[in-house]
């Protein structure tokens, strides 16, 4: 397993790590949301384990980044990797975690023969920074979005 | 993640079609409804799948930095004939496990948990195509005594709950909770085999593993994630689950879970012969610090559903201070938590075989009140099966000196129900008898 700074681990999801990853999306966010990350947890191992990956201190989940190759979405033929969530203990920030994880994540997805890493962020967001930082550039794909129209008001 | 995807010759593949008939009849719903329970996923392929790239040396053992085996006859007669055992092992694992769901599959009270199980239900029938494409892509008959592969196949398939080669697949379930609990402790025993074997100097044995253990991470899943809601709701006050109802259904499996790994003072073959990286019990040790990281994650849940304003540290602290003190906090007794039994509870096989050490390290000298001890701990509905009389009445002869440990670990499993009711069985012409002495690690669903 790779090793980032000193007694932290990287390695695949499991489906143990639910509750160290509520517990840091809480911290992150102040919600408490157990429900929606088994469900999504549940979506990632189902998918591909080896595609997610956390980050352990002490036996302590201090960081996750999950993620999956998937083909054929949007016209894009090739196998590409998106990231969807990760998030990084709060007392843990600083120390390249993000970096590790992402790192482990690309090497799969390297072995998965993907040629593209995928993600979608907020642009006002801190987290594009770290994003551009790993190597991200704006795409040229656009992500749109509308309201869904009121009943009478469709589109013409 | 590339592999290889083999079809058996059709007349292997229609019987393991014709025997899923049987016993997995909501297979079709399964792949009409796959599309709702798990999109974006690839259709379910009932086939073997092969991992491309694997390392072709062996890492461990006598053949460490070898080049690993393609065929049964590059191992040595004694290597061959253990590797075989262990496919078989595997085999019946993979097939036993289905027929133990489907009993109480029904009773499920959440149709995405039934589909779940469903999905782990044919991701095990693939598992036994798994090993039967092993079984059948070469000729095991200079170490089977002339069994030929067709024949094994048909033994395999004619097994029933009662004569499988292991015993956590001689049980029935009791109800929907076992269901449940067995994909979350007896899968990850499944777990530990299938990463073991990885290293396998036997190359197709390794490189079908990859693929099985991808999908041996979704049943795990698939058994912890429904109990993590369980908690909830036995905290939330809902009358029909509860802590003890799962507690008693970890009683009745961990001690099978254990049993699975071989005797703990064995597994050096499975090493020496390069076909494991671990000796029993150093995997054991394994598997049950895991199980407890997953009981404490349980516990953690039902705490926070029990007082939702407590912050995921304080919650942490709760659980450390009620396993320290063992009393109750604000309402919440510690008998309300999961635990862990000892490892050495209600065991018949391996080092503590017939000990009659207690759940919590008690020790008892009579068998009668250690039978009353365990049938405290045990769910209802197990207690009247014949499993639970034909362990009392061994460990009674064990305990009377009419029997030594030795002799009571060949007693169990009793049920021989070979040939069984199920008209794709007949009668078995072979039984590999498994050694009783400390000896292999046998592998899992």
């Amino acid at each position: 397993m790779p090793e980032t700074t000193t007694g932290i681990r990287v390695r695949p999801l499991d489906e143990l790590d639910i509750g160290g990853i509520v517990r840091i999306d809480e911290r992150i966010g102040g919600v408490y949301r157990p429900d929606f990350w088994e469900s999504r947890v549940m979506y990632y191992l189902r998918r591909d384990p080896q595609s997610s990956q956390v980050a352990e201190a002490d036996g302590r989940i201090v960081g996750f980044m999950l993620a999956d190759v998937r083909a054929g979405e949007f016209g894009l033929e090739e196998p590409s990797g998106w990231i969807e969530r990760f998030g990084i203990d709060p007392d843990y920030r600083g120390r390249d975690l993000g970096r590790a994880l992402f790192n482990a994540i690309a090497a799969h997805f390297r072995e998965l023969g993907a040629t593209r890493i995928r993600t979608l962020a907020v642009q006002s967001d801190a987290v594009v920074g770290f994003l551009t930082r790993l190597g991200f550039e704006p795409a040229p794909l656009v992500a749109l979005e509308m309201r869904v129209p009121a009943g009478g008001q469709e589109s013409r | 993640m590339k592999f290889e995807k083999i079809t058996l010759e059709k007349k292997y593949h229609d019987a393991v079609e014709h025997w899923r008939r049987h016993y997995l009849k909501d297979y079709d719903t399964l792949l009409e409804s796959w599309e709702k329970y798990f999109p974006q996923d690839e259709p379910f392929c009932l086939c073997a799948k092969l991992e491309v790239g694997m390392p072709d040396t062996v890492p461990v053992g006598d053949h460490a930095g070898e080049k690993k085996r393609l065929a049964p006859d590059q191992l040595t007669e004694e290597e061959a004939k253990h590797l075989l055992a262990i496919i078989r092992a595997q085999a019946s694992t993979e097939f036993g496990s289905i027929q133990q769901h489907a009993g109480t599959l029904e009773r499920a009270q959440d149709d995405e948990d039934r589909f779940w199980v469903l999905r782990v239900m044919a991701e095990e029938l693939r598992h036994g195509y798994q090993m039967f494409h092993l079984l059948l892509s070469q000729d095991w008959t200079h170490v089977s005594g002339g069994v030929k592969g067709e024949e094994m196949v048909e033994e395999i398939l004619s097994m029933q709950t009662g004569s499988h080669v292991l015993d956590a697949f001689n049980l029935e379930y009791d109800s929907f909770v076992d269901n449940i609990v067995f994909a979350a402790l007896i899968d990850r025993v499944g777990k530990y085999q299938l990463t073991m074997q990885k290293a396998c100097a036997y190359k197709p044995m390794a490189d079908s593993m990859p693929p099985m253990l991808r999908e041996e991470a979704f049943h795990l899943a698939a058994g912890v994630i429904p109990m993590r809601r369980w908690a909830r709701r036995a905290a939330e006050g809902n009358p029909l689950i509860s802590m003890a109802m799962i507690q008693k259904s970890i009683n009745k499996w961990f001690a099978r879970g254990l049993e699975m790994f071989g005797d703990e003072r064995g597994g050096e073959s499975n090493v020496r012969m390069g076909f494991k990286d671990m000796k029993n019990r150093q995997a054991q040790d394994l598997y049950i610090e895991e199980v407890r990281r997953m009981v404490r994650d349980i516990n953690a849940r039902f705490l926070r559903a029990r007082f939702p304003e407590y912050a995921p540290d304080r919650v942490e602290q709760v659980v450390d201070e009620m396993e320290r003190s063992r009393t109750a906090h604000r309402g919440v007794e510690f008998e309300e938590l999961l635990r862990l039994p000892d490892r050495r509870f209600f065991r018949r096989k391996g080092e503590p075989a017939f000990s009659m050490v207690g759940f919590e390290d008690e020790s008892f000298t009579e068998p009668e009140v250690y039978l009353r001890h365990i049938a405290k701990h045990l769910p209802e509905a197990y207690l009247a099966s014949r499993d639970l009389k034909n362990y009392a009445e061994v460990l009674r002869q064990v305990a009377g000196g009419q029997l030594s440990v030795a002799e009571g670990i060949m007693k169990m499993p009793k049920l021989k129900r070979v040939g069984g009711n199920c008209p794709c069985s007949r009668a078995v012409r072979w039984v590999m008898e498994e050694p009783a002495t400390p000896g292999s690690g046998r592998p899992a669903a």
